[in-house]
């Protein structure tokens, strides 16, 4: 894939680490060394997010439960907003 | 069929916090720990229960895990349980999977798992009563009809729906059901080459083994496998990925159909208490509160019973004593036995409150967001939230502590948290601070303060520990935190008051076993060899005791202590409890005019050297705590400690290094502030 197209995906998803605070956003894809306990806690694909709280741990909900994860792992999950 | 054993076994599976010993303990009858956060049991255990039909079954509660791809011991042991390779475990006949109603969407996946290993299996949705308040709806026999397992509307705690449960559980159990999906060309093929493997090296069930060994990547390294089949697994082709992205698809579909939830509605209670309690600011005002108010009730609450249990035992030490005519019985009965186990039996109050107040925070839900917020203190000395709990169930008691580090993933993280944890003040040191705190300051807040300084210097010291150690343990990891944050419960008093009762319970058992004895022995050893004279300096000179702190004495000289406490110091490696005990007869056996209706406190204040200047100087006493603080004196731990790590080095380094540090701690502490 060139840079340009790389480019173009990123801009369409944005990671849950940058994502703003208060918003609902759907997981688009979970990727990196811990997408599989990601998946399994509850960040998988297509499921509703919403954010909480930005910082070093940040918080967010996903049907209706509260977890709480650090950056680089935010940094994993990339959400569209719903 | 054998009458002596149960018909069939049934382990409980499901996420951490889902209720799991819950329901185990209501339909057992048993009192497994409950707590409302994540990874409370971190060992099998099981317990028998009748169904209206008449059947006997043993029930299997296992630790709670999101997958069964283990990240942490804990998990692994629910994933060998069900694969059936765990050491001396009969594979399960049923799987009773434990979902929480009220986020199902996040449950389904490990139900699913657990299918497609070919178990039968019911599928308890519990927390009914929570999901019903969110205004969830739950379609069950949709759920049954997609995931062909029954779905059965319960709640452990207030045991609705459970004549449904134990209805369906009737032979014959369900029978297993196929795999509900299926993958690309490339993962069938390599589950059937996997599977003919595993059937020509014996391994029972092959479909389960291969398809565990192709989603779980970590079950290619487990020893219990033949050496073929783990070949086989690691050259094949890695699908872990596909597989666990067609299961997410499946289940997706599965919850479209058999649940709705409403919209976001205003925020909850949790939400609003967490604005706070999870603050930047007032996350740490709202914890160093609840910390204070702990200790300041020790002093506060339990100076009543205190004074009941004292006067209680002067009283008994009276009645027992007119019985008998002075002599050596008589000092036995009331100096020894009387006064050695009620010295330590006064300070039940403040244990029992103590331990109140932990299963309080446990059970309501603040133990995640105290793990959450301690999570940025913690990432300073290499370790990570998780390690706070562990951590925080040591001031109640290190052993359990100790086993809770089971459900920290990083094995680095978790030997450090072991190697530390005897730092956190567990109760057992109770006795010794509360008899020695009010020696130093008086009034209630000054003794608050003390107190939390006490414990806030432990924790402190045992996390820069780990920053010393967690370098050099092993090569640096990368930081990771994720962590559930249930939403707060109001506290089950039964549950809490009947573990109270239990801790009550087994602290008298052990004061009228362990510590009667040590107190017995030692009152022999203060009384004889008898001497010619009837001074009681002389007889405490002459007697085994005696020549023991002639020993001990030049070695706690510079701590500031003498002879006697010096004794007393090393009676408390049987049980740090021991350390009151054992003052509390030594200095009986000193004024013997005055009698022993005095408090201990109180003799020890008036204890004077042979010069006559006070003998518990502030900085004795203070040399004295912080001996207390880091001496490792109890070899339970290290018992456990040498399980957990599986090495000697490391249990009989943490107690050497820990007595070691407390000796040269309090050394220094003596040391330098005599010089002022
Ligand atoms: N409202 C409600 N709460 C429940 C129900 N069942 C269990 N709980 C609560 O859920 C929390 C967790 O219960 P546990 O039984 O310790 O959960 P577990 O599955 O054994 O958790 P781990 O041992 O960590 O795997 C406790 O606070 C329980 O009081 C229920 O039916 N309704
Ligand atoms: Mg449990």
């Amino acid at each position: 894939m060139n840079s340009l197209a790389l480019d173009l995906k990123r801009d369409s998803a944005l990671t849950l680490s940058q994502a703003a605070v208060g918003c609902e956003f759907q997981i688009k894809q979970v990727e990196g060394s811990a997408c599989r306990q990601l998946r399994e806690i509850g960040f998988c694909e297509q499921m509703r997010v919403k954010k909480i709280t930005h910082g070093r741990n940040m918080l967010c909900t996903v049907c209706g439960t509260r977890l709480a994860l650090s950056k680089d792992l935010a940094d994993q999950i990339q959400v569209v907003p719903a | 069929m054998n009458s002596s054993s149960p018909e069939a076994r049934i382990a409980l599976v499901g996420h951490p916090n889902a209720g799991k010993t819950t329901l185990f303990n209501a339909l057992t009858g048993q009192r497994q720990k409950v707590g409302n956060y994540s990874g409370v049991t971190v060992e099998k255990t099981s317990g028998e229960f009748f169904t209206p039909h008449g059947n006997r079954f043993e029930l299997v509660d296992l630790p709670g895990c999101y997958s069964l791809s283990p990240n942490s011991p804990d998990e692994m042991v629910t994933r060998d349980v069900l694969l059936g390779v765990q050491e001396g475990e009969a594979i399960p006949d049923l799987v009773l999977c434990v979902l929480d109603a009220s986020n199902l969407e996040r449950h389904l996946n490990l139900l699913l798992q657990v299918i497609d290993l070919g178990y039968p299996v019911i599928a308890a949705l519990n927390k009914i009563d929570q999901a019903e308040a969110q205004g969830l709806r739950l379609d069950p026999t949709a759920l049954t009809e997609t995931l062909g397992v029954p779905f059965v509307p319960l709640s452990a705690l207030t045991e609705k729906g459970f004549v449904a449960l134990k209805q369906s559980l009737r032979f014959p159990f369900p029978a297993p059901g196929d795999r509900h999906w299926h993958g690309s060309h490339a993962v069938e093929e390599s589950l059937s080459s996997l599977e003919k493997v595993a059937t020509e090296a014996g391994l029972e069930p092959p479909a389960a083994h291969a398809l565990q060994l192709l989603s779980d990547p970590s079950y290619q390294d487990s020893d219990h496998l033949p050496e073929a089949l783990r070949e086989a697994a690691k050259k094949g082709p890695q699908l872990a990925g596909e597989i666990s992205q067609v299961r997410g698809e499946f289940v997706h579909r599965a919850v479209e159909a058999g649940l709705r939830r409403p919209d976001e509605k205003a925020l909850q209670l949790t939400d609003k208490i967490d604005a706070y309690a999870l603050h930047r600011f007032w996350g740490w005002g709202f914890f160093s509160a609840i910390m204070l108010t702990v200790f300041w009730s020790i002093f506060r609450f339990a100076e009543i019973p205190m004074g009941l249990i004292e006067e209680a035992q002067g009283a008994l030490g009276n009645w027992v004593g007119s019985f008998f005519a002075e002599g050596d019985f008589r000092d036995l009965l009331v100096d020894g036995v009387i006064g050695g186990v009620g010295a330590v039996v006064v300070f039940l109050p403040q244990i029992l409150l103590l331990f109140f107040f932990i299963s309080l925070l446990e059970s309501s839900g603040y133990m995640a967001r105290a793990a959450f917020l301690m999570d940025s203190v913690m990432s300073r000395v290499g370790l990570s939230g998780k390690s706070f709990l562990p951590l925080l169930s040591g001031y109640a008691c290190a052993i359990p502590g100790i086993m809770a580090t089971r459900s920290i993933p990083s094995a680095k993280e978790r030997l450090a948290t072991i190697l530390i944890l005897p730092w956190t003040s567990c109760t057992a040191r109770l006795p010794v601070y509360l008899l020695l705190v009010p020696l130093l300051v008086s009034g209630t807040g000054a003794q608050t303060l003390t107190l939390f300084a006490i414990y806030a210097l432990g924790t402190i010291t045992a996390l820069l520990a780990a920053k010393f150690l967690k370098p050099r343990l092993g090569p640096a990891e990368a930081p990771q935190f994720m962590l559930e944050l249930p939403p707060y419960q109001k506290p089950d008093w039964g549950f809490i008051l009947r573990q109270v009762w239990d801790r009550a319970f087994s602290f008298l058992k052990k004061a009228g076993t362990l510590i009667l004895g040590i107190s017995i022995l030692l009152w022999f050893l203060e009384t004889y060899p008898k001497s010619d004279s009837a001074d009681p300096a002389a007889q405490r000179e002459a007697s085994f005791m005696g020549m023991a702190g002639k020993v001990i004495e030049p070695v706690v000289k510079p701590l500031g202590w003498d002879s006697r406490t010096g004794t007393a110091m090393l009676t408390s490696f049987a049980a740090r409890e021991v350390f009151v005990s054992s003052l509390s007869i030594s200095y009986a056996v000193d004024e013997e005019a005055d009698g022993a209706e005095d408090k201990l406190r109180d003799r020890l204040a008036s204890a004077k050297k042979p010069d006559g200047s006070p003998l518990f100087t502030p900085l004795a006493i203070l040399s004295l705590l912080i001996f207390y603080i880091y001496a490792l004196q109890c070899l339970p731990t290290t018992a456990v400690v040498k399980r957990e790590t599986n090495s000697w080095k490391w249990a009989l380094g943490q107690l050497g290094g820990m007595t070691l540090f407390a000796y040269l701690a309090a050394l220094a502490v003596f040391q330098i502030g005599s010089l002022f």
